[in-house]
């Protein structure tokens, strides 16, 4: 329940973002990535749709995504989301706690555009 | 007394000197005289259909022999041909030594036959150039050009030679002959920087060592293997230095490729770069903005490009790897290299699974998984394209240095490259198989080098990873302009392998999976040039792409 809140909570900070945040609406403003986080079950999950600057989410999950980032369940994902740490991710993924599916490129990218609001 | 034409000193310096077995070259008259020198000497001559491979092979000769590369072409046409390679080279630091005709000393200015300013043009893309105006220093200014292609951060040098010196005679021994080959020489870094560099070293918790091209040139796989079992520090061999270690060393994390090297940058607190710019391809090295750097580079002018470095050392990267070495504190980092393992692993699944899983269409990834499946690790790969560069480059491993190279991929980003790529590599070393992975569209520039192939009887494996179109161009259309307004992108369905059947090699289409295996298996046995066509996914995207277009977009 907390990261499915969670989740909603980031999207309504990135779209905010989207019309206030210089620097990530300058990142974002041309990329189309779909970028999908849920936990390894399936559920918690939402899609996150970035559209040449334009931010919409579908709550669940769905297969047409650019990148999925998939937590091994909903208490890793709440912390290491909610962590400040620069390394937190990495370290998930390297605990096995994170797993990248589709183009981890668009991951990176999902990570670089976060890190703009920080 | 014994005579001399200049085009047969020219081959008396090359065999005698320089130890040159073999230059790459196309035909014409004013240079005529040196190729009937390389005969008379014996050193063999690579005649190609286009100057642009002739320089592209000989490029390619340097990474394959550690010894610079020779191309001769004509004056104008084939100099203004030869000029891409030329500029390749330049980016790519790579020793290149181009002879070429020039229209006669005598009819400068006169509307002669050829006759452009050769030397203007071609100067900011080479190290050095000149034009010898007397048959007698013939072998002075190559041994200049030599000097200057392998002196110090390598790269092209271009001499003009016109026939007026090439076809008249002297007498030998009023000529002076150099007694050996030119030396390459280096400097080394002071104590204090060397002493420096360790102990950022021996602090640093989380570690990565970067080689480039000048780890290639170096030849110092052995010295980065010693410092790397040291110090337990991973690294990743880049570019040209790829295979100065085998892919498969226990401390290289190239299994991951640039996914590792995204992965592993941005967590490091100390980057160890040796004989690597750091460019765009590097984003300026501002991917590890808290980290330390110590860079070391042949080039002082390198050390605080884009990113001042806490340490500087230039010269060799061979000899200052052997100075640091044994002031280094021998650790056990075994832990950061396990997590840096199973961290870029984890957003390598999908890529992994491509690889394994058959697919129709074809997924590239899954193309390259199976060839180096039938061809394995003793083998050199060469791969050409956009996307399909980031394929091959991600998915091949050899054993040997060069043994991956994706020339496509380097600075001027010259797709094309492949087909002279891999006929050098297999000159070079006959008894290899070479393969090549092409994109369609990068085939068409030097396909023709197909006759050359079995004119020369040089039996390489071209396999094109057909997707239809210019898919890296096309890719990144539909991110930018969208995908109804996609132009100049879509290539037809071709038969690139009958072109290769009817130039006297061999072909096989493939379009299912279970396919590639036996097709690529045929085209080897055939023991000669042979294309295997394969059509792959055209909706399939690469990284590389996204980061292109990143990079292009963000104005
Ligand atoms: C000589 C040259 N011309 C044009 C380009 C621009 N370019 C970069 S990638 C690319 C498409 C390559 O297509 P293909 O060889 O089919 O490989 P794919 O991207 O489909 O794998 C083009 C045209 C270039 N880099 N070099």
């Amino acid at each position: 329940m907390r990261f499915s809140l969670l989740l909603y909570a980031l999207y309504a900070a990135l779209r905010v973002a989207s019309k206030t945040h210089k620097g990530f609406r300058h990142f974002i403003r041309k990329a189309r990535v779909k970028i999908l986080i849920k936990t390894a079950a399936g559920e918690p999950a939402r899609l996150f749709i970035f559209d040449q600057g334009r931010i919409s989410s579908l709550p669940g999950d769905h297969a047409d995504y650019d990148a999925a980032l998939v937590w091994k369940d909903a208490a890793a994902g709440f912390s290491v989301m909610t962590s400040r740490k620069k390394d937190a991710v990495f370290n998930a993924a390297a605990r096995g706690d994170l797993k990248v599916l589709g183009m981890s490129v668009y991951a990176m990218w999902f990570q670089e555009a976060i890190d703009q609001l920080m | 007394m014994s005579q001399i034409t200049g085009g047969h000193l020219v081959a008396k310096y090359l065999k005698e000197i320089e130890g040159v077995e073999a230059v790459f070259t196309l035909s014409g008259a004013h240079i005529e005289n040196i190729l009937d020198g390389l005969n008379e000497f014996g050193i063999r001559s690579v005649d190609v259909r286009h100057e642009q491979a002739a320089s592209m092979m000989a490029h390619a000769w340097s990474l394959y022999t550690g010894k610079p590369g020779v191309c001769l072409v004509t004056a104008g046409p084939g100099f203004t041909n030869a000029l891409t390679g030329i500029a390749n080279a330049f980016l790519d630091n790579a020793p290149l030594v181009v002879l070429c005709g020039r229209h006669p000393l005598r009819d400068d200015l006169k509307g002669a036959l050829q006759e452009m300013n050769q030397i203007d043009m071609v100067k900011s893309v080479v190290k050095w150039s000149a034009t010898c105006h007397d048959i007698k220093r013939i072998p002075e200014y190559l041994s200049i050009a030599f000097r200057q292609a392998v002196e110090g951060r390598p790269g092209p040098v271009f001499l003009e030679l016109p026939p007026d010196i090439l076809s008249i005679a002297v007498d030998l021994k009023s000529v002076d002959i150099p007694k050996r080959r030119t030396l390459k020489t280096s400097v080394t870094p002071v104590k204090e920087d060397l002493k420096a560099a360790a102990k950022l070293i021996d602090q640093a918790k989380r570690p990565l060592l970067i080689g480039g091209s000048g780890v290639g040139f170096s030849e110092c796989g052995k010295q980065v293997a010693a410092f790397a079992e040291k110090t337990g520090i991973p690294f990743a061999l880049l570019n040209n230095g790829r295979g100065a270690l085998p892919d498969s060393h226990p401390r290289s994390i190239n299994d991951g490729g640039f996914t590792a090297v995204m992965a592993a940058l941005p967590q490091v607190d100390l980057v160890i770069i040796v004989g690597l710019r750091l460019n765009w391809v590097m984003e300026s090295g501002q991917t590890f903005p808290d980290a330390k750097v110590v860079r070391i580079d042949i080039d002082p002018t390198e050390i605080d490009r884009n990113r001042t470095s806490d340490v500087g050392l230039a010269g060799d990267a061979g000899q200052i790897l052997d100075l640091l070495t044994p002031m280094v504190a021998s650790k056990d980092r075994s832990q950061w290299e396990k997590d840096l393992r199973a961290a870029y692993g984890a957003f390598l699944v999908t890529e992994r699974e491509q690889r394994e899983t058959p697919s129709y269409p074809i997924h590239p990834n899954r193309l390259v998984a199976q060839i180096q499946k039938v061809v394995g690790e003793d083998a050199y790969y060469v791969v050409d394209g956009g996307d399909t560069s980031y394929y091959g480059s991600a998915g091949f491993s050899s054993i040997h240095k060069a043994g991956v190279t994706a020339p496509a991929s380097s600075l001027l980003g010259c797709i094309g490259t492949g087909v002279p790529f891999a006929l050098a590599a297999k000159i070079a070393h006959p008894n290899k198989p070479v393969i090549l992975l092409n994109g369609d569209g990068s085939f068409g520039f030097n396909g023709m080098e197909f006759d050359t192939a079995v004119r020369l009887n040089i039996p390489i494996v071209c396999v094109v990873n057909n997707d239809c179109a210019w898919g890296m161009i096309k890719h990144a259309q539909e991110m930018s302009i969208g995908p109804e307004r996609c132009t100049c992108s879509e290539l037809g369905t071709r038969h690139y392998e009958k072109m290769v059947e009817a130039l006297g090699g061999y072909g096989e289409f493939v379009e299912k999976d279970e396919d590639i295996v036996p097709a690529l298996k045929r085209a080897i046995e055939s023991g000669k040039p042979a294309c295997v066509n394969v059509m792959t996914d055209c909706t399939a995207v690469s990284p590389a792409t996204v980061v292109f277009y990143q990079t292009l977009s963000d104005f």
